[in-house]
């Protein structure tokens, strides 16, 4: 009964692909109109089918095979159209977003948030809180926490207390969140590394006591500004020292513009002070110190400030990285401004916004409809959030990772992307090299015989007697001691295709031996035919079969020793990414546990390849075996 | 035989004159200073220049290199390995315990691998494109695919950190002594290493073993032993099985002798204190005498293997021919 049955599926199965074929070659014989009518008989096909022919149906005869080439056609896509669509910044690192568990909804709010009316919006590295006119607060995107326990609680999961309040302010730290209800009572939720997300005691008396003016959350730090001028910071402040605020400012602050290290403080007097570590960030333009240009709003992104004096003339100082002191052309008053961490934008009169600075997140691609009326601009981290007169809500900049981000906080989706590209290349060329050697090696040696051959299979031995592994990752250091940085990834190449050669050199030579018996050479020599061309031209086309398979199933192989080398750290050093050194950072026990999209989608990605490229030699094998062609 | 074994042993020699050639050469380009490694960098300028100096006749090299070559291979034949900077104490040392590990570790692995893979491989064999076969086929391809430090990863996740059964690494301490229960420990610090380590190699043996099984079922001799009307499991296991050990003693004696290997990546993701760990440690750390040393380990190790089972197949196998 089961033999029946499988049979029967795979005469179903044949018969579809010898149905596909048969469409196939028609459609090529009505092409070009030279074809034999009639199906073919045993003896015909064996006298007008080429071998490759036959080859080809025996592959595609066999289904893992084919479903291994399609799988393999599909990484390579992967990888190498991959790499042309999505270009990757070697040098760029964003360890803001460390550590971001795959999610591509950063940017999706929720439509009761708009339908209720957008009274605020604040950002965290990949999750945005929204606070509608009711009073109540949505949170979206992706949860940035993984190490829950203890020190942290989910940022995403509104606390039931704050649900149920009628919140009227609110903003996003980096990893955590701050509310204010409308009596007055402060909430705090999300990461708590730095009891950021706590209400310390002492500001619980002022909450009591005092009027909030504005919550500001930093990276890893919180801050509350009062009506009557006094800012309480509390946190992360042990390197930036935000929280010691000199007592000239205190009661005379009005705005406060935040970074990860350092506060943009706007007094009533119409001027800035700046808190915090040493930096451009501190060099305020003398022509704003005195008090004769009155600054009337201020915004920060990491490491300028952007200002806007009464006469509505903007003012910028910092670093020049991303070209943030360049402000473009822009022609009308400005309404609003607010930056993100590396860019900023303004909001005009009439309704246009401007956006300038770091675009890795697509921060500045403001969608193209974008054309009506703007009212309110909310920008943060790398988000941006757009109010439009109509009470419509538009979203531009960090959709998010759709395979997480890695401790550097980079895309590990564009990683796996380019590492593909080199570990695929990498594979290549070394099998190729070894292909080249071991042909070498191999037909020399099988066809002169003698001492040649003596000579070339002892040096085998040698190659052969040392273990791959730990005579790679020998030379490696070795080399790369050597050798400049840009050239390690050539030296790992040449590394593996010198190591790895000897096995298919004895086995060219063995079928050299085997085949210069028979009499085509023995023609060719009496013929006067010379010997390099009967090597290449008569011999060589015969052992191609072994030839093929046996570069597939070096190819599966070398895939996975650059993919442990490189994970030991001898491979493709980084920031050049390859699939093994994606990894390379993934085997401490928190890495494993939390961070498990860093290693699992990587790993399965070699397997993935491996298997497709092992699938596809396998069937390779088989279809060239001339005992598959029995009848 | 005799004489085959003398000549065998004569062309080993060749092998192992280039061999140690080549890992002296490496010896020689490894980065850094030997001499500076082993001096105390306190010491003032002129002390040090005079040290250094006698340092490098105490190590001689100031010798030239063939002189060198020749000193090193004296020193390695009576045992003298060097000294490792990493341990701080002689490479033969260095390597004792590390190797006392790898081999326990592999013990288990090599018992797992053979009580699997022959009596999977024969069935796969006997039973050809049976669904028994066809799983272990594509089992042992994925394993094959798959890199040792992804299986150690994934065991890691699954059972030493989600169901907490085993430790994820590191190796067992004597904290009240060697008891029975420190004995027991060491079975559960080994079971993650020894699954991964099986698991990467069974896939090669099947398939191997499957192989030659399906070569001597397709002899002759097993139809006639058929057509005799002999019992099946005669034909298999006294016909085919005998014959197919020739070709599977090679393997058993490459599987035997892998003993004494260290896997680099396993042992190093499961801090297993093994001698392929210490590699890369000792890498790491440009710590090249016990690197070269440990690669002349290697290699000597390999060219007996191999030597080992050439001579096995000449004593097994009637038909291959002695020259």
């Amino acid at each position: 009964m089961m033999n029946q049955k499988q049979e029967h599926d795979q005469v179903v199965v044949e018969s579809a692909l010898s149905k596909i074929g048969k469409s196939l070659s028609s459609l090529i014989k009505r092409l070009f109109g030279t074809g034999i009518k009639q199906g073919l008989s045993v003896l015909e096909e064996e006298a007008l089918q080429t071998p490759g022919k036959t080859i080809l149906k025996n592959f595609l005869r066999h289904r893992l095979g084919v479903v291994g080439l399609i799988c393999f056609i599909l990484i390579l896509m992967f990888s190498f159209v991959g790499s042309h669509v999505k270009p990757m910044d070697l040098s760029h690192v964003e360890t803001a977003l460390r550590n971001i568990k795959p999610g591509t909804n950063y940017l999706k709010y929720p439509s009761r948030l708009v339908r209720e009316g957008i009274k605020q919006i604040s950002s965290g590295v990949s999750f945005s809180v929204g606070l509608s006119k009711a009073g109540k607060l949505y949170v979206w995107g992706t949860e940035p926490i993984y190490i829950l326990q203890g020190v942290a609680s989910s940022v995403i999961k509104v606390p039931e207390t704050v649900q149920a309040a009628n919140i009227v302010k609110v903003a996003a730290g980096d990893r955590h969140v701050l509310a204010l209800d409308a009596s007055g009572q402060m909430y705090a939720w999300g990461f708590n590394n730095f009891q950021q997300a706590e209400i310390p005691i002492p500001l619980r008396a002022k909450l009591a006591s005092k009027q909030v003016a504005d919550l500001i959350g930093g990276e890893a730090y919180s801050a509350v500004l009062f009506a009557d001028g006094e800012l309480y910071v509390w946190g992360s402040t042990m390197v930036n020292r935000l929280d010691i605020i000199p007592q000239e400012y205190q009661g005379h602050i009005v705005k406060v513009a935040a970074s990860p290290h350092n506060m943009a403080l706007l007094l009533d007097d119409g001027t800035i002070a700046v808190t915090g570590i040493e930096n451009a960030f501190k060099n305020v333009p003398s022509h704003l110190q005195g008090g004769t240009v009155q600054i009337v709003d201020v915004t920060a992104s990491y490491r300028a400030v952007l200002a806007k004096d009464d006469q509505g003339q903007l003012h910028i100082w910092g670093d020049v990285e991303h070209g943030l002191l360049t402000i473009p052309e822009f022609s009308g008053e400005i309404v609003a401004m607010d930056s993100g961490k590396n860019h900023m934008v303004l909001l005009l009169d009439s309704g246009q916004i401007i956006c300038w600075g770091a675009n890795h997140y697509g921060q500045l691609d403001q969608p193209r409809r974008l054309t009506n009326r703007q009212t309110a601009i909310h920008v943060d981290m790398f988000q941006s959030y757009a109010v439009g007169a109509d009470g419509s809500l538009t979203a531009w900049g960090n959709k998010g990772f759709i395979f997480g981000s890695d401790e550097f906080g980079r895309d590990l989706f564009t990683r796996l992307i380019h590492g593909g590209r080199i570990s695929l290349t990498v594979g290549a060329i070394s099998v190729v090299i070894s292909v080249v050697i071991a042909l070498f090696f191999g037909m020399t040696s099988g066809f002169f015989g003698g001492w040649l051959d003596n000579l070339l299979m002892r040096f085998t031995d040698v190659v052969m007697a040392v273990p791959f592994l730990p005579i790679a990752i020998t030379l490696s250091t070795v080399v790369a001691g050597r050798v400049p940085e840009m050239y390690r990834l050539y030296m790992i190449m040449v590394i593996m295709g010198l190591l790895m050669w000897p096995g298919l050199a004895r086995l060219v030579r063995a079928q050299i031996l085997l085949e210069r018996e028979k009499d085509f050479v023995l023609a060719a020599r009496a013929l006067g035919v010379r010997y390099s061309n009967i090597i290449i031209r008569h011999i060589l086309p015969n052992i191609f079969n072994l030839v093929i398979v046996n570069i597939t199933l070096g190819y599966a192989a070398s895939l996975l020793t650059e993919a442990g080398l490189s994970f030991l750290g001898f491979g493709v050093a980084p920031p050049t990414p390859s699939w093994g050194n994606i990894l390379q950072n993934a085997q401490s026990s928190a890495v494993i546990e939390y961070y498990w999209w860093r290693w699992l989608i990587p790993g399965l990605l070699v397997v993935a390849a491996a298997l497709s490229v092992n699938l596809v030699g396998d069937a390779l094998r088989e279809a060239m075996d001339p005992r598959a062609n029995e009848k | 035989m005799f004489r085959y074994i003398v000549k065998r042993v004569l062309s080993l020699i060749p092998v192992l004159f280039l061999v140690t050639v080549m890992l002296f050469v490496l010896l020689k380009f490894m980065p850094g200073d030997p001499v500076r490694m082993m001096l105390n960098p306190g010491l003032k300028a002129e002390q040090y220049e005079a040290a250094y100096k006698a340092m490098t006749i105490k190590l001689g090299l100031d010798k030239s290199y063939p002189e060198q070559y020749v000193k090193w291979i004296g020193n390695t034949l009576s045992g003298e390995l060097g000294w490792s900077a990493l341990f701080k104490r002689p490479v033969k040392d260095a390597i004792a315990e590390p190797l006392r590990n790898t081999i326990v570790l592999n013990i288990f692995v090599i018992i797992l691998d053979l009580a699997i893979t022959l009596p999977v491989g024969i069935k796969c064999a006997v039973k050809r494109h049976s669904t028994f076969d066809n799983f272990w086929q594509f089992f042992s391809l994925v394993t094959y695919s798959m890199p040792s430090f992804f299986v150690a990863l994934s065991l890691i996740f699954v059972l030493a950190i989600n169901l907490r059964l085993l430790p994820p690494g590191g190796m067992p301490i004597a904290a009240y002594g060697k008891d029975l229960a420190y004995y027991l420990s060491w079975l559960r610090y080994m079971t993650l290493p020894i699954i991964t380590l099986t698991v990467i190699s069974l896939a090669g043996t099947i398939r191997y073993v499957r192989n030659a099984m399906i070569d001597a079922l397709s002899q002759d001799y097993i139809r006639t032993a058929r057509s005799k009307g002999l019992a099946e499991k005669v034909v298999i296991y006294s016909h085919a099985f005998r014959n197919a050990l020739i070709p599977i003693s090679t393997i058993i004696i490459g599987t035997i002798f892998s003993l004494f290997y260290g896997s680099a990546i396993t042992e190093t993701v499961f801090a297993w204190n093994g001698i392929g760990h210490v590699l890369v440690k000792a890498l790491n750390n440009r710590d090249f005498m016990l690197v070269v040393s440990m690669n002349l380990f290697f290699a000597v190790l390999t060219i007996i293997a191999n030597f080992v089972a050439d001579i096995t197949y000449a004593l097994v196998d009637p038909r291959v021919k002695l020259e």
